[in-house]
């Protein structure tokens, strides 16, 4: 079992303002796999990337209603949400629907 | 990389298992989700499994609607899951119904589609497109831009739109502000600052749509508004008790009296489907939020709104369905539609909004539309001096 | 695009800038003498005893305005302990008393119910909140009864509560429109005899009271006039846990307690013959709950469910008198003039269940009112803009089919163009096609067998395809909102046999109308007639 988790994070929609207009970031968690789900990487989303107004991305211990997640392209809603236990080399993308129309 | 799949396997079968036994001893009903390979037990099976075996998660899902592939989201509307190719299919089919039933289009007619370069129009222009084809509407579409004199905002949007134009090969119109009313969004803003800019814009965006659509003779405008929207609008007139709106904003299709009439086609699709319908079609849309401060008291109905939706998904159709439903009484007074008197735009008043608006600019008054002041449109209208007084309360407001 | 659209937005920032600063020595605005001690709505400051003959001169304008409430009627008063009803109950008290001006004159009884089941009260608890409510009902002198929510579970045989004879209805839709003359020939009549309830049937209030004694109830209550409270078995408590545990959101839940609570008030004022049931919603507990039915689906009946008199069920008349004073004039007289209260937990929420639609839409509608003071008010006057619906309620439907939960008219036929239907198609295009097969199967089902009945037969309710039609079956009885409700029970089991046995006869009915109607098709017979017969 890998040692940290691998991730490929994506914020789309008007989420990567929040992100310095960066789209696209790969990034290694200093956690076990085994005790990473989605709910241990918002905080740390939030504690080492979120660059500006994290009650506009984060609420409560979830996303902030409106923004989608998918994990390896596919809805988060299918595989457990925030308890998702996170795998290397997994996938997950932010996407906003709450920018423009 | 294997080790995770071969995992995955595992829990998958493992899951298979569980699922088998507990849908032995619990109850009934079929749950919208269900395994691949396993659609002989979602039909038996069971009720008080789905809690259990969500937890542990990871697994692909089946779509619902051809048991084969692996979904790929969850349907707010009704909890089905569906795979990338099914999602597709409904989300258009089911668009194709709300123009059927709602007999958006005729054979022959001219369609300009709102195009904004955002999420909800792009996706309106592709499916519309698709839909055209498909079911031979003899449609003749075309895109109908606006620019509002935006900078930084919508001269990077219309940069979208016009590639739009060329992956969907249709013809666009661009009407701007600055052309139909001699000012632009951020001449406005200079005068008036931050604080009614939005009405402006959403009066004068309008009228814009309209103007374009009659020097390009179309017959009929579309718009991307989605379930989201008309949920949230719902919602915006009953806290503001504009009982005349409340009552005409959940219409699939409005306006026939003098303005191009304007249809919804996107009226039951849910903004989480639009958004995955673009991100998997990769279709190229613009998403920034406009450089001018968004409307504070709307931004609490969408909140509103969106934790309604993490709670009951449903919600946003529930509430659709009630607008629809609502009965005014019969002796509730209602604005009378007419014409206004200076460009003969539809209005419930002697000048329209957009013309009060602008009038008030063209004057240093930019208050002049902007709450009720009724009484002194007779005074424009009649090239009459305002007095002192009056021009002082139409003044911006120094805060 | 800008969310703007359309927008005016100025009223509100308008009205937070008028705000006023509260002066600490600020005069009352009616007496102009002693000093305020609260401020009802903005600029309007009172002192308590002018704030107190406002509070009074409300009600009994109110009641005098609509004319709903004739001398000498029965008047059945639902008290949940909460600020809002029992501030209901205290003007009513008020009201009756000798020396009160402008003296009501209806002959009021209580009823509370005990709904400490469902909201995790051990016995304990549930006995000491009883004994603490009937301490408060007793000393009004009014007949009372306390009723554990659990008594639903008992009926077997109410189906009057949903099925009320076609007359009955038919009556309603009748003499509504004389109901301003029928209400000064019944004041004059009792003025006249200005002895009491027996000789206050003149008018039409005969004609009431006949018609309700026809109707009266097949089992006779048992209860007296004042019933005390026993409490209910620990098996029908458990059947009542069982069946909200079956629930899986707190907003059905909020729903469903709501429905059944309903059922039981209106049958109890049946049972004995009120004919008006008076609930203590205030202005923003309806504001909340009018935004809250928005949400819930139930638009078309925004009317009934928050206007001032409710007639779905015919002969017993729900009021809310209680609408136009907000929580806060209700908990300064409740403070002032000692009203006693009783307090009660709220539904009882999982820790994994994430709150209610109810709740959400509280704490929003109390956030906006905060900021922007004008909100509860702007929404109660929305509500009061609206109606039944015509369709639903005009004499052309008085058969109209009714919801089996809420006895609201059916908002599900409607047409192809809305989102009742979007939500089907989505439904149907979302699944294989082959599910759709219980439908077909049920025809096959009955076209083979020579028993016409097969399908209904409560013997087959252990398979899960009769289950599956059973919830079917009970779909189509209801409203767009009690849809989904029902849509967050895992199980019909547990519902309450009144309702089940009621489904399975309406559902029974239905079927026997579709054959009489295919076997009839050439003939020109009254089908109701058969059906009766």
């Amino acid at each position: 079992m890998a040692a940290s988790v691998s991730l490929q994070l994506e914020f789309s929609g008007g989420a990567e303002l929040l992100f310095g207009g960066v789209k696209k970031h790969h990034v290694t968690l200093p956690f076990q796999s085994d005790a990473c789900d989605i709910r241990h990487l918002l905080v740390w989303i939030k504690q080492n990337l979120l660059q500006e107004r994290p009650e506009l991305f984060i609420q409560g211990d979830s996303v902030r209603p409106g923004i989608l997640v998918l994990i390896n392209d596919a809805d988060w809603e299918l595989m457990g949400e925030l308890t998702y236990k996170l795998q290397d080399e997994d996938s997950i993308t932010f996407i906003s629907t709450l920018h423009g129309g | 990389m294997e080790v995770a799949t071969r995992m995955r396997q595992n829990r998958h079968t493992l899951m298979l298992l569980a699922r088998g036994c507990a849908s032995l001893s619990l109850a009934t009903e079929a749950r919208p989700e269900s395994n691949c390979g396993c659609a002989e037990l979602l039909t038996g099976g069971g009720g008080g499994t789905w809690m259990f075996w969500r937890n542990l998660n990871t697994m692909p899902v089946c779509c619902n609607s051809c048991l084969e592939k692996n979904a790929v989201l969850k349907r707010p509307k009704t909890g089905h899951s569906l795979c990338k190719e099914c999602f597709f299919t409904a989300f258009e089919e089911e668009v194709h119904q709300t123009i059927m039933s709602g007999q958006l289009f005729q054979r022959g007619e001219t369609v300009g589609i709102g195009a904004s370069g955002g999420k909800d129009s792009t996706v309106l222009a592709h499916v519309l497109k698709v839909l055209n084809e498909r079911h031979d509407y003899g449609l003749a579409l075309l895109l109908l831009s606006v620019d509002e004199g935006i900078t930084g905002y919508r001269d990077d949007s219309l940069e979208t739109v016009k590639r739009n134009q060329q992956q969907y090969d249709l013809p666009l119109k661009i009407v701007s502000y600055e052309e139909l009313y001699g000012w632009t969004m951020d001449d406005i803003v200079k005068q008036v600052g931050l604080k009614n800019n939005c009405t402006f814009c959403g009066v004068f965006r309008r009228q814009a749509l309209d103007r374009g659509a009659m020097i390009l003779g179309v017959d009929k405008i579309c718009t991307g508004h989605n379930a989201d929207d008309i949920a949230e609008t719902v919602l915006m007139n009953v806290l503001r008790g504009d009982i005349a709106r409340l009552r005409r904003c959940t219409a699939v299709a409005t306006g026939s009296e003098g303005a191009i009439p304007r249809c919804k086609p996107l009226k039951y699709a849910y903004e989480k489907e639009i958004v995955l319908y673009a991100y998997f079609k990769k279709l190229d849309y613009f998403s920034t939020e406009c450089v001018y401060s968004p409307n504070a008291y709307r931004g609490h109905a969408r909140a509103f709104l969106k934790d309604l939706e993490a709670l009951r998904p449903s919600t946003i159709l529930d509430i659709i369905h009630s607008g629809e439903h609502l009965s005014v009484k019969e002796d509730v007074r209602m604005p009378v539609q007419g014409n206004c008197s200076r460009c003969g735009y539809i209005s419930s008043q002697a000048l329209c909004k957009a013309c009060v608006l602008l009038e008030g600019l063209n004057r240093g008054l930019p208050k002049l539309g902007i709450g009720k002041h009724q009484k002194l449109h007779h005074k424009l209208l009649a090239q009459e001096p305002l007095t002192e007084q009056e021009r002082r309360k139409l003044k911006v407001l120094d805060l | 695009m800008c969310r703007a659209q359309e927008e005016e937005d100025e009223r509100y920032s308008e009205a937070v800038r008028r705000r006023p600063e509260l002066g600490l020595e600020q005069k009352c605005m009616k007496c102009k003498e002693r000093s305020a001690v609260l401020i009802i709505r903005i600029g309007d400051a009172f002192c308590k005893d002018c704030f107190k003959e406002y509070f009074v001169h409300k009600f009994r304008a109110m009641l005098g305005k609509k004319r709903l409430i004739y001398p000498g009627e029965k008047v059945l008063l639902a008290l949940s302990g909460g600020p809002a009803s029992s501030s209901m109950f205290q003007q009513v008290q008020e009201g009756l008393s000798r020396d009160a001006p402008k003296k009501l004159r209806f002959v009021p009884g209580l009823v509370h119910i005990d709904e400490g089941a469902v909201r995790r009260q051990s016995l304990k608890e549930r006995e000491k909140m009883v004994a603490e409510m009937e301490s408060v009902l007793k000393m009004s002198g009014f007949p009372y009864q306390i009723i554990a929510l659990e008594e639903v579970g008992r009926y077997r045989a109410v189906i009057q509560v949903f099925n009320l004879p076609s007359s009955v209805v038919q009556w309603v839709s009748k003499d509504i429109p004389d109901m301003a003359d029928d209400y000064k020939a019944a004041v004059d009549g009792f003025l006249g005899h200005h002895t009491g309830v027996e000789n206050a049937e003149s008018g039409s209030r005969t004609c009431v009271q006949t018609k309700l004694a026809e109707l009266s109830i097949e089992e006779p209550e048992p209860a007296a006039s004042t019933g005390t409270f026993c409490l209910p078995s620990a098996q029908s408590t458990q059947a009542l846990k069982q069946l909200f545990d079956s629930v899986r959101s707190l907003t059905a839940k909020e729903e469903l307690l709501h429905t059944l609570r309903s059922h039981l008030l209106v049958h109890t004022a049946r049972a004995q013959g009120y004919s008006k049931l008076m609930l203590g919603d205030s202005c923003t507990r309806l504001a909340v709950k009018f935004l809250t039915n928005i949400s819930l689906g139930r638009g078309a009946f925004l009317a009934m469910d928050t206007g001032f008199s409710d007639r779905r069920y015919g002969d017993v008349v729900l009021v809310r008198p209680m609408r136009e004073y907000s929580l806060k004039e209700i908990s300064f007289y409740n403070q002032m003039f000692l009203v006693p209260t009783v307090f009660s937990p709220a539904l009882n929420s999982k820790p994994s269940e994430k709150g209610s639609i109810h709740q959400l839409t509280e704490t929003f509608i109390n956030k906006l009112q905060s900021d922007f003071p004008s909100t509860v008010s702007t929404v109660y006057r929305t509500s009061e803009k609206l109606n039944v619906a015509s369709s639903v309620e005009g004499p052309e439907s008085v058969s109209a089919a009714r919801c089996l939960f809420c006895l609201c008219p059916l908002d599900t036929r409607v047409e192809k163009a809305s989102a009742f239907h979007a939500t089907l198609i989505s439904e149907h295009l979302s699944q294989r096609k082959s599910l759709d097969l219980p439908e077909a199967a049920v025809k096959k089902c009955c076209a083979e067998s020579e028993e016409r009945r097969c399908c209904k037969k409560p013997a087959a309710r252990g398979s899960t395809t009769s289950r599956a039609d059973e919830r079917l079956n009970l779909l189509d009885l209801l409203c767009y909102g009690c849809r989904v409700t029902t849509k967050d029970l895992t199980t019909l089991d547990h519902l309450p046999h009144y309702v089940r046995s009621e489904a399975d006869h309406r559902t029974h009915r239905t079927a026997m109308k579709k054959e009489i109607q295919e076997f009839l098709l050439h003939e020109n017979a009254d089908l109701e007639y058969v059906l009766k017969t």
